[in-house]
């Protein structure tokens, strides 16, 4: 390698690095920058604020130019100043550069990646997604920034300080996955956690995003999203801070993990969490987005025909005792599930004992072979101590069958046996 | 065979020293042996992994949904070995006492009792003479029946976690998370057992093969089963029965 060429790809890094640094500060620059427009809105707003401005777009409908500007001041972009032109840079003028698009939609993915230049943390967590994928495999309606933010009307979602949800942005969550993912959101509000997020503005339950992630949302038809599932209700299940007030049990994932279906799931979940299992995880009993409450008398896994039910599902041929073989996420007591309980607990007796019984005896022994072989070494050391020869048998009289004669040519031990030819 | 190596021996050297060994187990018995620690060995290493799924070198062993699969086919397939060498055992042993040929030499018998008490005794140098022992001393009898336990309830533990939708048509449902506790927990006990205790008696205390060459020493016999030796040379006029059983 040059002189030269080492020269410039130190070059390359350090620009690389400080392209890195930048990227990733930029992402944070988000907190009040101070407007600084070129043009001001009002100037927009003098052709604007005319409800009969319409752009004519390439499939020959015409989309209105109109913008209101009590809706645009109402947003979080317009209560901080914002210019119009910090988001249409290229607009700095009249007349405007030549702009087309082929159709509405199009004029939406034209102009979406402005949201980059503030929220680049948040747009790139979206190229993760699976509506990014969706986009690229072709399909244009995958929901893009403004399809769920507003364009125009973006709302405030986060408390700036935290960064945390705030409590009216929770209600609005299902409301705007909904205007595409309309019968899941039906199924969602006939939940125990849609009926309460909606009927008691309950702030404890979960929303879309809470299960879903919210920039990168995941695809949750692969096998790794149903592997990993159980973390996604356990985030709370296991939290006693919610689950205190309602009075469920937090050894929900324990018990879950110590049972046959958890056992299996578990075992994969950090070597290969892209495996695919036919194991049931939560949602195949308690159900996806139409989870209820065990007690509900349609549909409550309390009651033991419903959960026969779900068990069928996998096991065709179960019958009513079998869905007793499932624990129901109770740690065995002598109230639930005593069979259990008491052979455990023989168990937990049994092997300790057995362990101590035979480790004593083990070492007893041990040592007492330590002593005899000290004692042989020392009478080793006294030739004349050593005990006399046992009696050999005589070969006519050894017993046929139970016992019989086997030789060997020992030189050194020959004397003691009586057989000598 | 063992006239013919006397005489060989004999003629070659001039220095022989016959050795009278004692018949302690026949062949079905060495094969039952090696069967079960065939059988057990492999249980043993293909259960214990699914047993501690949590640590790490175990999830590195099962790995993927087929790795795991495979090992639980190994383990089903030596489960059947064994539960064939099961039914082989107790089906042998109840012919035999309808045959009223059963020999009762394993059954645990008071004697039993007050050996182990002398042994703990002679152990404790409390006495000073070392108890003697018939065929089997109370050590071999407590392994022998520790196993005959141990693997009665591994293989109904296993048989209903393996089959919970057939066994729960007659049985309540709780029997099958307690199976499968018990078979945990039982494999453990076992395990110890092996090591401890019988791997201790037959290796480390002295090394004794004669489950795998089914003979004894005339020495072996006169310090570990005096008794038996004992009863043997007093038979020797008289003819012995057949084979041990």
């Amino acid at each position: 390698m040059s002189q030269r060429t080492r020269r410039w790809t130190t070059l390359t890094f350090a620009l690389g690095a400080l392209a890195l640094v930048l990227a990733l500060t930029a992402g944070r620059a988000v907190a009040n920058p101070l407007p600084q427009a070129g043009v001001s809105n009002e100037s927009c707003l003098q052709c604007h604020a005319d409800p009969s401005v319409t752009l004519k777009l390439e499939d020959g409908s015409t989309v209105s130019m109109y913008i209101d500007q009590a809706v645009f001041d109402n947003s979080i972009h317009g209560k901080l100043g914002y210019a119009c032109v910090q988001c249409h840079t290229n607009l700095d003028g009249y007349p405007h550069p030549e702009f087309s698009a082929l159709d509405r939609r199009d004029l939406s993915l034209a102009l979406y990646d402005a949201c980059f230049k503030c929220h680049s943390g948040q747009y790139e967590r979206t190229l993760d997604s699976v509506h990014e994928r969706a986009l690229e495999s072709g399909n244009r309606q995958a929901a893009i920034c403004t399809d769920c933010h507003g364009a125009h009307d973006t709302q405030q979602l986060t408390d700036p300080q935290t960064d945390k949800l705030l409590p009216e942005a929770r209600l609005h969550i299902p409301i705007t996955c909904a205007k595409c993912h309309n019968a899941i959101y039906g199924k969602y509000l006939t939940s125990v956690h849609g009926n309460a997020l909606v009927n008691e503005n309950n702030r404890d339950v979960p929303t879309c995003i809470d299960c879903h992630g919210v920039h990168n949302i995941e695809d949750p038809t692969t096998a790794r999203f149903r592997l990993l599932s159980p973390e996604i209700c356990a985030k709370c299940h296991t939290d006693p801070s919610i689950m205190d007030k309602y009075g469920i049990s937090t050894d929900v994932l324990n018990t879950y993990v110590a049972d046959f279906h958890g056992t299996t799931v578990t075992i994969f979940e950090k070597v290969s969490p892209d495996a695919p299992t036919n194991k049931a995880v939560c949602y195949d009993c308690h159900g996806v987005h139409d989870i209820q409450s065990i007690s509900d008398p349609q549909s409550g896994l309390e009651f033991r025909e419903n959960l026969l039910k779900r068990c069928q599902v996998c096991h065709p041929d179960a019958t009513a005792n079998f869905s007793s073989a499932w624990l129901s996420h109770y740690i065995p007591s002598p109230q639930h599930n005593p069979l259990v309980y008491y052979v455990n607990l023989f168990y937990s007796i049994f092997i300790p004992g057995l362990l101590s019984g035979m480790g004593v005896l083990v070492v007893l022994d041990v040592s007492w072979q330590i002593r005899r072989r000290r004692a042989a070494s020392r009478a080793n050391k006294e030739p004349s101590e050593s005990p006399p020869a046992p009696e050999a048998p005589s070969p006519g009289s050894a017993p046929e069958g139970g016992a019989s004669h086997e030789a060997s040519s020992d030189g050194e031990n020959h004397r003691a046996g009586g057989e000598q030819l | 065979m063992s006239a013919n190596e006397t005489t060989l021996a004999t003629a070659r050297s001039g220095r022989v020293r016959t050795e009278r060994t004692f018949v302690r187990f026949n062949l079905v018995q060495r094969w039952e042996h090696a069967l079960f620690l065939l059988t057990f060995t492999v249980l043993l290493l293909t259960g214990l992994p699914q047993k501690y799924r949590t640590a790490t070198w175990s999830q590195y062993i099962l790995a993927t949904p087929e790795r795991l699969e495979t090992i639980r086919q190994i383990h089903h397939v030596a489960a059947v070995l064994l539960i064939m060498l099961a039914l082989y055992h107790v089906g042998r042993a109840v012919v035999r006492l309808f045959q009223r040929r059963l020999s009762g030499e394993m059954l645990p018998v008071t004697q039993d009792l007050r050996d182990g008490f002398k042994m703990l005794r002679w152990l404790l140098f409390i006495d000073r003479e070392k108890p003697s022992f018939g065929k089997f001393s109370f050590e071999q009898k407590f392994t022998y029946w520790f196993f005959i336990f141990g693997t009665a309830i591994m293989i109904l533990s296993g048989l209903l976690i393996w089959f919970p939708v057939l066994f729960t048509r007659v049985l309540p449902g709780g029997i099958i998370p307690a199976a499968k506790l018990a078979h945990s927990a039982e494999a453990i006990a076992a395990a110890i057992f092996v090591i401890m205790w019988h791997s201790y008696h037959v290796h480390i205390e002295r090394l004794n093969l004669s489950i795998f060459t089914g003979r004894l020493s005339e020495k072996e016999m006169r310090e570990y089963h005096a008794r038996e030796y004992e009863r043997l040379i007093g038979e020797s006029d008289s003819p012995p029965d057949g084979e041990p059983e």
